[in-house]
């Protein structure tokens, strides 16, 4: 994974991509306990002259490095990548404002745990209940700040109707 | 009825040692943490019988 990691760092450096976060099921890992995924979701907000084409610039780019497509992911040293551009303000303002983080030796970002959830509220599946649950359960969590950012996304009243659901809260 | 209630309490314990161990497994550094959801990734295709199912397994 450090190889990946410092694959997705070089689309940085090369100017592909402003910024970029681990989003998904392995920012969740990183605050709970493990739990079963297959794929590393990049969300990313594109180079400004490059707002159209970032994706298949991206993929351009690490298919001339050797890596392939395999369904809707690239493959990047042996793991499945998305790459997902940041498709509302409040993903745009996770990426921004997510954590810088290690792995291994590589430097990295990841969603915030508090952004997480907010994105989970929208999203909503399932699985995205499940994990809310398990975060707020496993991880240290910041309620005031995520009071704010649910506030922002108009969130909230779905925030108190889960924690009613869920925690009788 | 002291039995009842010393069975209850015995679950009550069981049930908080378990949270406790779902956070301590939180705590594990990132990179462990990866080595396990590959153990995850490994058993979960070996109960797939569908080979049309089965996942990349990642290498890291």
């Amino acid at each position: 994974m450090e190889k990946t990691i410092e694959i997705i760092n070089g689309l940085q450096k090369e100017g592909l991509i402003r910024n970029y976060a681990i989003g998904g099921g392995i920012a969740t890992i990183f605050y709970i306990e493990p739990i079963l995924t297959y794929d590393l979701d990049i969300f990313f907000i594109p180079s400004e002259e490059k707002r159209i084409t970032t994706l298949s610039s991206i993929y351009d780019w690490l298919r001339k490095k050797g890596y392939k497509p395999y369904k809707e992911h690239i493959v990047i040293e042996e793991i499945p990548v998305q790459f997902i551009p940041v498709y509302n303000e409040l993903i745009k303002e996770a990426v921004e404002n997510s954590a810088d983080k290690r792995y291994g030796k590589r430097k990295t970002r990841i969603v915030k745990a508090e952004y997480l959830i907010a994105i989970m509220l929208q999203t909503f599946r399932p699985k995205d209940r499940e994990r809310i649950i398990k975060i707020l359960d496993e991880a240290k969590i910041d309620m005031n700040y995520l009071e704010k950012i649910l506030q922002k996304y108009n969130l909230k009243e779905k925030f108190d109707r889960f924690m009613r659901l869920y925690y009788g809260e | 009825m002291e039995n009842k209630e010393l069975q209850r309490q015995e679950i009550k314990d069981l049930f908080k040692a378990k949270e406790l161990f779902h956070k301590e497994l939180a705590k594990l550094p990132f990179e462990e943490k990866i080595k396990i959801l590959i153990h995850l990734q490994e058993i979960a295709n070996g109960i797939q019988t569908s080979s049309k199912k089965k996942q990349r397994i990642w290498k890291i």
